[in-house]
């Protein structure tokens, strides 16, 4: 059996963002990385699954970026993966979702996965469609938004997450392609002996331009901060500002109250 | 321009957020066509015309089949544009009716920029994107509550049947499970305070609590709250949790993620404690307290008592 | 007539082979035993503790002699001082009557115990044991007296009464010699044993051969339970006659605090910590031996005092208990438990109290170490969002990086660029408290202000600045602690700094210590000593204001470094009242968040600053000073917490002296 990851490198959320010089996407500059939530569960998973098979199953982390998204790949292979693949691509921001699918599509087309775990989207850009368009260009199934992941005889029972809580369980044979949403598991925290194994492990390094056939379908044309509700900002020491807050609550609530009773 | 309005149904009823996709379609400037996959008890009571693919065992989704629906839908009226609620039914369909059509998917639409621009949230709602399409056809989907509800409620679409090809079979749907009995109707209170990450640990919810309780409301918590175990999931404010309408809604700790957002823009007057003056919050509230929140929610419920 | 004594008088000559082999026959006991222990130390793995042996002799001599640490417990610590010391005397003057009797005086015909000195040599060994009985008297009535709260098994008690045994069949077979020869026939030499005399003086009257009975009877007694307490020491808490001053002499030589950098990149190393008792040292597991459970380091460990399942007394028996049951393979956590190992806050109040020099806090590290290293083990779910923090963001609390210097924007101090530290006299380290705590950046700012007041430059790294990694490195992951140290040295290698000043007690350890072994070298002083300085040298005029504090030793300033008297000194100069509470400086309560429980949520047990606040709270003072970011968040918490925020407040000695700039 042979599992594909697909890992993101995304900047900490608590990062400024910047626009870049052509306004399309942030800066690089001051920016610390770290895998994508989303497709740390989706690591997590793969390793589960191969540690209940008796550690058969081959798990491979790819990753699409410049040299810094290694550090993310080792990261996986850390936790477990066996080996990784770094498309290697300087800007992977110009990408569109599609061509990152293409991509993906086609090592997967080469390699033959029987399973294909990523997260349900990304924590910068968010698009949520990478997982979905791999299965649709390799012609196979895609559950999304999984936060259960059985596997027995071939298939896969996973619960989609729906809205309010409600969920669905479905079943799927493999290959398939599943995304994962957080809380599917609990990420491990790699151990140093393993850390230390990861660092040979094999890393491949592929030109994306080798995977990239695909012409994009769409662009951003502009990247910005949101303009801010022109709402109040309140700062200073704490007994003043409890001072403000608790004549403004007070309405606010006091209002409520008498309409309750 | 036409603009194919997929419309989301569930447990048999349909959502409001298709008025919200018509509103988006409308701005569009395009000529709004609605589509309902399911079945006819769910048709949206909105006037305009309705594509219906009924199919058995509606609450049974089918991804497949409903790809082909909405394939054979933007066949049949020629629509430029498809739009979807950001839901995970919107989020699940969407990816494979653009790979089917070939067309540039836009996710989570938030605003129209000038000139027409998508625009898209992303970087966790910090930041946003106009997304600009490469190809003729484009299927979007709306973030709920980012759009009013547009469209003329209360009337009855003109229905024409379409049918949609029989997908190959892949995806077996096995049964719902119901939320967790829901102890509390967030949808009804009229004061929420809300705990988010910004509180640290599970220890720290009760001084959240006792604000909430001070001002008469319900306590409520953010995605990553429920996730911790801190609070339980029937407290979930959000895009897969509840979605709320107070007139006071008191936000301790929470950044502001969008999907957190989607649930409380409903909100009438909004107020955020943060220590990121920076936080997306900031951006929905009345009033963004700049405070550590152990040092200032204390006080306030200490003083609301007195 | 020439004052001395008949040696073997009664029971004569005879009596020398069998008492040589009753004695011979106890040392081979007492060595066989003795040997058993050892083989069980020799589980540990190796450790280099026996060079430079010369000054480690001597350290070890003066421990033993001079009793310094047993004595910082007044009674009991005098009681044992007195105890060994005239157990000492008596068995030189036992030596001496055996090198007369059976050596010079057989061989070379030469006798000393005579005259003068025999008179003096009686009357001391009279008094030494007049003070060992009053001693044992005194260790059996306090163990009895305090049942309950100090834990005595049977065996604390047969120990004392047993030498109560020894010492009084001494006196008593002195009694009867002398009732039956000196007080008949030399009654003013018997006033060189005045103990002796008196007890003889009831007997003075009994029938010579009544008496000479007795004596043989008791003189064998006195005999055989000397020689069985010397056979029973391997076996016995006497066993740390021995092994204490072995392990004083095998003690930590490093500076306090010191731990091993461990080597993650070293070929075919696939073990980090301690999981087995084959993973701890020798020394750990002579430690376990060398306890003499006086409870000491339990009565003053602050997880402990605030329920919380560690005892430090007992982790170091645990670990011998399982080396001895279960060898070098024997599993530590699962006997010690991970919630009492993450209990600890490294404050090293157990260590530093302990008079044989047992080395709790290095176990309870190398037991850290395992569970963070091969286990990925974290005390919390918070603990490991923190050190994820810290490996992405550079700070626990998941700020951005980039932001880490806005604190100093603000008030225009400069970032040093690299190279560039020649421009400023001081590069100050904020630490991450400082850079993005609000609170704690009020410390940093009147830091600023009291340089600027002394005509200081000072510059920072700004967001090149990191966790210094040393609550990771006390939780025991190394790993993430080199990473931030390495990122650390680079920026301040590159910028050349003449001086580094902190003003977080555990950055100092961290740059000032710690890195040294990763190649930093570089002059490092937390602000209190520096501050100090620039008032006694004259740079810095303080307008002194009077203020009434306390003054909370921070453990990793106090304990750690042996720095108590600058802050106070500090507090002084600006006009400050230091009112001690009832545990300071080498006996200070640690505030809880030392040894990475920073980082940690305190679930188990009352919290620890609370009992800390107290302690302020009884002394009265308005205020309590201290010199450390952690310390100042838990006070303040505990303050809060206990409802004296009207009444107290918590502050950095930085603060009290920036408010005090003029002159």
């Amino acid at each position: 059996m042979k599992i594909l990851v697909c890992v993101k490198q995304v900047p900490d959320m608590s990062s400024r963002f910047a626009p870049d010089g052509a306004g399309t996407w942030f800066a690089e500059a001051d920016l610390a990385h770290r895998i994508n939530e989303y497709d740390e569960c989706a690591i997590e998973q793969a390793i589960q699954l191969k540690e209940q098979l008796g550690g058969a199953p081959e798990v491979t982390a790819l990753s699409i970026g410049p040299a810094r998204v290694g550090e993310a790949l080792r990261k996986a292979l850390a936790m477990g993966c066996d080996r990784a693949v770094q498309v290697d691509e300087p800007q992977p921001s110009r990408l569109d979702p599609w061509q990152v699918a293409s991509i993906v599509a086609a090592h997967a087309c080469a390699v033959g996965y029987d399973l294909v775990l990523t997260g349900m989207q990304s924590q910068d850009r968010g698009s949520g469609q990478v997982g979905v368009l791999v299965a649709e260009q390799l012609g196979i199934q895609a559950v999304t938004t999984a936060v259960s992941f059985e596997h027995a005889d071939g298939a896969v029972t996973v619960r989609r997450e729906l809205e309010g809580g409600a969920r669905a369980r479905v079943r799927v044979r493999l290959p398939a392609v599943v995304t994962c949403q957080l809380g599917l598991n609990v990420p491990r925290y790699p151990t140093l002996p393993n850390i230390m194994k990861a660092k040979k492990k094999p890393l491949d390094v592929v030109p994306a331009a080798s995977l990239l056939s695909a012409e994009p379908l769409a662009r951003t044309a502009r990247f910005f901060a949101p303009s801010r509700r022109t709402g109040q900002v309140m700062e200073g020491p704490v007994d003043q500002l409890v001072d403000r807050l608790v004549a403004l609550l007070g309405e606010k609530a006091g209002a409520k109250r008498q309409e309750r009773t | 321009m036409k603009a194919l309005v997929v419309c989301e149904a569930r447990g048999g009823k349909a959502l409001d957020t298709t008025f919200e996709l018509l509103e988006v379609a409308s701005r569009l400037g395009a000529e709004p066509v609605m589509l309902l996959v399911g079945e006819a008890s769910a048709i949206p009571a909105a006037a305009g015309r309705l594509l219906l693919a009924e199919v058995e065992r509606a609450d049974a989704y089918d991804p497949g089949l409903h790809r082909n629906a909405v394939v054979e839908a933007v066949r049949r009226v020629e629509a430029d544009v498809v739009l979807l609620p950001h839901s995970s039914y919107g989020w699940d369909l969407a990816p494979r009716v653009a790979a089917a059509l070939r067309a540039a998917q836009v996710s989570e639409l938030v605003a129209l920029a000038e000139g027409g621009g998508l625009e898209v949230a992303c970087c966790n709602g910090k930041m946003r994107r106009v997304v600009q399409p490469a190809t003729a056809k484009v299927v979007v989907t709306v973030q709920p509550g980012a759009f009013p509800a547009g469209g003329a409620r209360g009337g009855a679409p003109s229905i024409e049947g379409i049918q949609a090809a029989p997908a190959a079979p892949g995806i077996e749907h096995l049964g719902h499970e119901a939320p967790s009995a829901r102890e509390v109707d967030l949808g009804r209170a009229s004061v929420i305070v809300s705990a988010g990450r910004g509180v640290g640990k599970k220890e720290n919810v009760g001084v959240v609590e006792a604000l909430a309780r001070a001002l008469g409301g319900e306590l409520a918590a953010s995605r990553p709250v429920v996730d911790s175990g801190w609070v339980g999931a029937d407290r979930q404010v959000g895009s897969t949790g509840q979605t709320v309408a107070p007139k006071l809604y008191v936000a301790c700790g929470i950044s502001g993620a969008v999907q957190h957002l989607a649930g409380m823009k409903g909100a009438e007057y909004v107020v955020a404690i943060n220590k990121d003056r920076d936080a997306p919050i900031g951006e929905v509230a009345d009033v963004l307290v700049v405070a550590d929140l152990l040092q200032l929610v204390p006080a306030l419920t200490a003083r609301l008592r007195q | 007539m020439d004052a001395t004594r008949e040696i073997y008088w009664n029971v004569g000559r005879g009596v020398i082979a069998p008492m040589y082999a009753v004695a011979l026959a106890a040392a081979a006991v007492f060595a066989w035993g003795l040997r058993q222990r050892l083989r069980v130390w020799r589980l540990g793995a190796p450790e280099a503790r026996l060079q430079p042996w010369g000054a480690r002799l001597a350290g070890a001599a003066r421990a033993v002699l001079g009793q310094g640490t047993v004595l910082r417990a007044l009674l009991p610590g005098s009681a044992h001082a007195l105890l060994l010391w005239s157990f000492l005397l008596l068995f030189a003057g036992t030596l001496l009557v055996m090198a007369q009797a059976d050596l010079t005086a057989p061989l070379l015909g030469v006798t000393f115990l005579r005259g003068g000195f025999y008179r003096a040599y009686s009357l001391a060994l009279d008094v030494a044991g007049l003070v060992a009985v009053g001693a044992v008297a005194v260790l059996l009535a306090r163990r009895l007296a305090l049942r309950g709260r100090l834990e005595t098994r049977a065996a604390d008690l047969a120990v004392l009464a047993a030498l109560l045994a020894i010492l009084l069949t001494g006196f008593a077979t002195e009694a009867v010699r002398i009732a039956a020869t000196e007080l008949r026939d030399a009654p003013d030499l018997a006033r060189a044993s005045p103990v002796g005399r008196l007890l003889a003086l009831p007997l003075a009257g009994w029938d010579g051969g009544a008496l000479r009975a007795l004596h043989r009877a008791l003189w064998w007694g006195h005999l055989l339970l000397a020689a069985a307490a010397l056979a029973a020491i391997p076996f016995t808490k006497l066993r740390h006659v021995v092994v204490t001053p072995a392990g004083l002499f095998a003690g930590d030589r490093r500076p306090r605090g010191a731990l091993a950098t461990l080597d993650l990149e070293a070929e075919g190393v696939e073990r980090f910590g301690a999981a087995t008792v084959g993973d701890l040292s020798w020394k750990d597991l002579l430690d376990a031996d060398a306890c003499t459970g006086c409870q000491r380091c339990q009565d003053r460990c602050p997880a402990h005092a605030s329920g919380k399942p560690l005892s430090p007394m007992r982790l170091v028996r645990q670990v011998g208990e399982a080396a001895r049951a279960g060898g070098a393979g024997a599993a530590l956590v699962a006997e010690i438990g991970a919630d009492a190992i993450w209990s600890c806050t490294t404050c090293y109040a157990c260590q530093d109290g302990c008079p044989a020099g047992v080395e709790h806090v290095g176990k309870v590290l190398a037991l850290r170490r395992n569970l963070a290293l091969m286990e990925g083990a974290f005390p919390g779910e918070e603990v490991r969002t923190a050190a994820d923090h810290v490996e992405v963001n550079g700070n626990p609390f998941g700020f951005d990086h980039a932001a880490r210097g806005d604190w100093a924007k603000e008030l225009g101090v400069p970032v040093v660029a690299p190279g560039e530290a020649a421009g400023v006299e001081v590069l100050y380290f904020a630490g991450c408290q400082a850079s993005f705590d609000r609170r704690a950046r009020e410390v940093a700012k009147s830091f600023v202000r009291i340089c600027r007041a002394a005509g200081v430059s000072v510059g920072v790294l700004g967001k090149e600045e990191r966790c210094c990694g040393e609550p990771l490195r006390k939780l025991g992951n190394e790993y993430l602690y080199q990473q931030a140290a390495r990122a650390n040295i680079e920026a301040i290698r590159a910028r050349a700094p003449r001086r580094i000043v902190t003003t977080c007690p555990h950055c100092l350890q961290s740059l000032g210590f710690d890195y040294r072994d990763l190649g930093l070298e570089v002059e490092v002083e937390h602000h209190s000593t520096f501050v100090e300085r620039l008032v006694a040298e004259g740079r810095l005029k303080l307008a002194p204001g009077a203020l009434e504090v306390t003054y909370h030793d921070p453990c990793q300033l106090g304990r750690y470094r042996g720095v108590y008297d600058a802050p106070r000194r500090l507090l002084g100069a600006a006009g400050a009242t230091v009112v001690e509470m009832a545990r300071s400086r080498r006996d200070a309560a640690c505030c809880g968040a030392g040894g990475g429980r920073m980082l940690a949520e305190e679930r188990l047990g009352t919290r620890i600053n609370a009992a800390r606040v107290e302690m302020a709270r009884e002394t009265g003072a308005p205020v309590i000073a201290a010199a450390c970011p952690f310390c100042l968040s838990m006070l303040e918490d505990g303050i809060k917490a206990a409802g004296e925020g009207e009444r107290m407040v918590a502050r950095d000695v930085a603060e009290i002296v920036a408010e005090r700039l003029g002159g």
